[in-house]
């Protein structure tokens, strides 16, 4: 039968479906989601009590931060999306999927993928850039399996016998293209060992990029994968058909073009050209339509059907991850408006908001999708609905803690920051008293992500159970039309026709993305206007790189910002705003984006080296009431000199002006700057053996950042 | 191109991004809503809910 109730000729064809790599990815789904809310907690109790750091290296908050973002993002949301796209691809199409071989290579290879990810990341193995931390062998797998998915995904429709490709098959299709010209783009690096690489980009283009893709992460892998199975499974749920199927279609492409656009949004304020903040702004504030266009569609859906969202598990998760669709998609255009923006950025408000979204829109609407698969595909009934309601209410709790929490938080930290007396003075000079100030807000945090942890273990347990108590029965054999000219609709307006050529509807999704990746990248990637360089900024010497090296491993990106915004309050507390210049050999940049501990663009200079020795060693030394963990492992490691000539041929290669004879005698120079330090270090009483420790290198970074422009007489 | 691109100051390439997402918007708005398209979006809203009791022998 057709989709406009016609019944035509043509071959009758046996089919079934492969639901078994549906449940493979449900399983894994339950695993890595498991494990991605305890990094969260792990980590929010590290922020208030930096014991729980434990002194090891590879557990502090730097390494495993990103460890949990990857996990909730690519692992657990990775392996839910897969699990429901494999679900609905297959039924919306009538068609099994593509090839079996392929599923199997693309659930194992992205297993691979995730764990390469847990064996690398607590070893400081990373990028250093937010999301897209993976080093570059594990990148080009993450390549391979998208493009094996794609494989199966565009092979599936081909094979379809449902001609229209319904809604969320178009959400799906945007992922996929989308996804993969964000990685592709942003991973764009240069080796210098099996572990260790360099971004191609620098500075200002480095973090325009990085926010590019850093936004459309969200957009294109948290968001309209999310829409798609929002759009199948609703109307699955609720037994009615999506409440306005016109909607979707001007939802779609709004969205899709629309959402490319916003990525400068975080980079508001910054030495990004105005332009394009903007843009950025213009464009997030215009994805309110969108946005609530599709969250008002979905929850429209279940007119008619609101006593069932009381009883049923399913559309009760789903009720409530669409409310938490459409609030987030509220607060996150506010965000972006520039006066709201500078209040919010950098302040704990922001991961209140994004927790907003991937606990209350993604973790719940995985919640509705699993209570409606599991059931199906082991032919059994929920275990527990009382269970059920119990991990409801447990994670709504949870994560209004979460949210509120944060939300007092930031508030309370851009108000301390920002206070000037009536003699112009900070009030709060002293970054650490805005810390000791929020602490408690820290400790509510962690404990209402201990509840949505526990919410999730019960729905482990809950689907655990119901799986169990069912059986996995052979594939039934389905039956359908194959697709034949019969099937095709000449008269058909031109939209209507472009739902049945994928491809070129795959084509058109590209161009929709690419019109404003274009516009905002490339003329930042070609211009010399926004690399033009400073005569007194000079390239990082051969110790300080290794230094700058460490630094990222560390992921000191992710607590403190690299770059003064120009804001009286920013410039008396830090000094000169930053300018696009002195960014110009950073290899990737570390502007970061959240101040947990103070901006360090001006750090170069302002203590002795013993400050920074002691600080690191253990912060509370010389910073009473500091949550930074301590990095005493720096003391015990040496520099790795043997691969610095390496590096530096990199940084030659991607443009930094070092000379061979510089690249050559990179260790000798390396050595004796350390030797420079050592000396300096020993006049308080520090042994020599320090020399070749990687805190000397450290300190080197940190007592050269910003000092080139900062500390120069060139005006602003 | 390239030395355009350098000097980049140009607000008309955003703002024509914004005429392509406008008339594109104004364009698949028109299809959609168009009347004698009701009745194939409506069946097509309904392929979710067909799966089952159709294909199922």
């Amino acid at each position: 039968m057709n989709s406009d109730g016609t019944t035509r000729g043509g071959k009758l064809e046996k089919f079934s479906y492969d639901d078994q790599i549906v449940r493979w990815f449900i399983i894994a789904t339950l695993i890595w989601g498991a494990v991605a809310m305890l990094l969260g907690i792990t980590i929010a109790f590290q922020l208030a009590d930096w014991h729980v750091n434990m002194n090891l290296q590879w557990i502090t908050f730097g390494r495993l931060r990103p460890l949990h973002t990857n996990a909730a993002i690519f692992a657990f949301c990775g392996n839910a999306i897969f699990a429901g796209v494999y679900y609905s691809h297959q039924r919306l199409l009538k068609a099994r999927l593509f090839n079996d071989l392929l599923s199997r290579i693309h659930f194992w290879g992205w297993q691979l993928i995730i764990v390469s990810a847990a064996l690398t990341l607590p070893f400081g193995l990373t990028a250093g850039k937010e999301y897209a931390e993976l080093e570059w062998p594990i990148d080009i797998a993450i390549t391979v399996i998208w493009v094996i998915f794609a494989v199966n995904f565009f092979g599936t429709i081909i094979r379809r016998r449902e001609r229209h490709i319904y809604v969320a098959i178009w959400f799906y299709i945007a992922t996929i293209i989308t996804v993969a010209v964000l990685h592709i783009v942003n991973s764009m690096e240069v080796p210098v060992s099996i572990f260790k690489s360099y971004s191609m980009y620098a500075g200002v283009q480095d973090a325009l990029v990085q926010w590019w893709y850093g936004h459309n992460a969200v957009a294109f892998f948290l968001t309209t994968p999310f829409l798609g199975l929002m759009y199948y499974f609703v109307p699955k749920a609720a037994n009615r058909p999506v409440y306005s199927y016109r909607l979707s279609i001007i939802h779609f492409w709004s969205l899709v073009f629309i959402y490319i656009w916003a990525g400068p949004h975080h980079l508001l304020y910054t030495t990004l050209p105005e332009w394009a903040q903007t843009l950025g702004m213009v464009f997030s504030i215009s994805l309110w339509a969108p946005s609530w266009g599709g969250m008002i569609n979905g929850l429209l859906t279940m007119r008619g059907v609101w006593d069932k969202v009381r009883t049923d598990p399913v559309l009760k998760f789903m009720a409530l991850a669409l409310t938490f669709y459409g609030m987030a998609t509220f607060e996150g255009p506010l965000l972006s408006i520039k006066s709201v923006n500078a209040i919010a950025h950098f302040t704990d408000w922001i991961p209140g908001h994004v927790h907003a979204g991937t606990i209350g829109w993604n973790y719940l609407l995985i919640a509705g999708i699993l209570y409606y698969m599991v059931p199906k595909l082991w032919n059994a009934k929920i275990y527990s609905v009382r269970l059920a309601n119990i991990q409801f209410w447990t994670a709504t709790i949870g994560l209004v803690l979460y949210v509120v929490s944060m939300w007092v938080a930031g508030i309370t930290q851009s108000l301390m920051w920002r206070a000037i007396d009536s003699t112009g003075k900070l009030v709060y000079p002293n970054f650490i008293e805005t810390v000791v100030k929020i602490v408690p807000m820290y400790w509510v945090r962690a404990i209402g992500g201990t509840l949505v942890f526990i919410s999730f273990l019960i729905m482990f347990y809950n689907l655990y159970k119901t799986a169990k108590s069912g059986s996995i029965e052979a594939e039934p054999v389905l039956e359908a039309y194959a697709l034949n000219s019969s099937s095709e609709e000449p008269n058909a307006a031109a939209h209507r026709k472009l739902e049945g050529w994928p491809m070129i509807f795959a084509v058109l999704s590209l161009i929709a993305i690419l019109v404003g990746s274009g516009i905002e990248l490339i003329p930042a990637m070609l211009s010399q206007k926004y690399i033009v360089k400073m005569s007194v900024v000079k390239p990082y010497t051969p110790l300080e790189l290794m230094g700058r090296d460490l630094y990222v491993r560390e992921g000191c990106y992710l607590c403190h910002s690299q770059t003064v915004r120009p804001m009286t309050h920013e410039v008396l507390r830090y000094g000169k705003a930053s300018e696009a210049a002195e960014f110009v050999y950073d290899h990737p940049f570390q502007w970061g984006s959240k101040r947990t501990g103070p901006d360090l663009a001006r750090v170069g200079g302002k203590y002795p080296n013993k400050w920074h020795f002691r600080h690191m060693w253990d912060p509370r030394e010389v910073t009473a009431g500091s949550i930074m963990p301590r990095y005493m492992w720096l003391f015990d490691q040496k520099i790795d000199y043997d691969i610095l000539k390496k590096k530096m041929s990199v940084m030659q290669t991607l443009g930094v002006p070092y000379t061979n004879a510089e690249v050559e005698g990179s260790v000798d120079a390396a050595k004796k700057q350390a030797e420079g330090i050592r000396d300096n270090l020993m006049e308080s009483g520090v042994s020599k053996e320090v020399v070749n420790k990687e805190i000397v290198a450290l300190i080197a970074y940190l007592q050269r950042i910003g000092v080139d422009y900062g500390k120069s007489e060139v005006s602003q | 191109m390239k030395l355009a691109l350098e000097h980049f100051n140009r607000p008309w390439l955003p703002i024509s991004g914004l005429i392509i997402f406008m008339i594109c918007f104004a364009a698949y708005t028109y299809w959609t809503f168009k009347k004698e398209n009701k009745g194939v979006y409506d069946h097509a809203s309904m392929i979710p809910l067909e799966e089952e009791k159709n294909e199922r022998r």
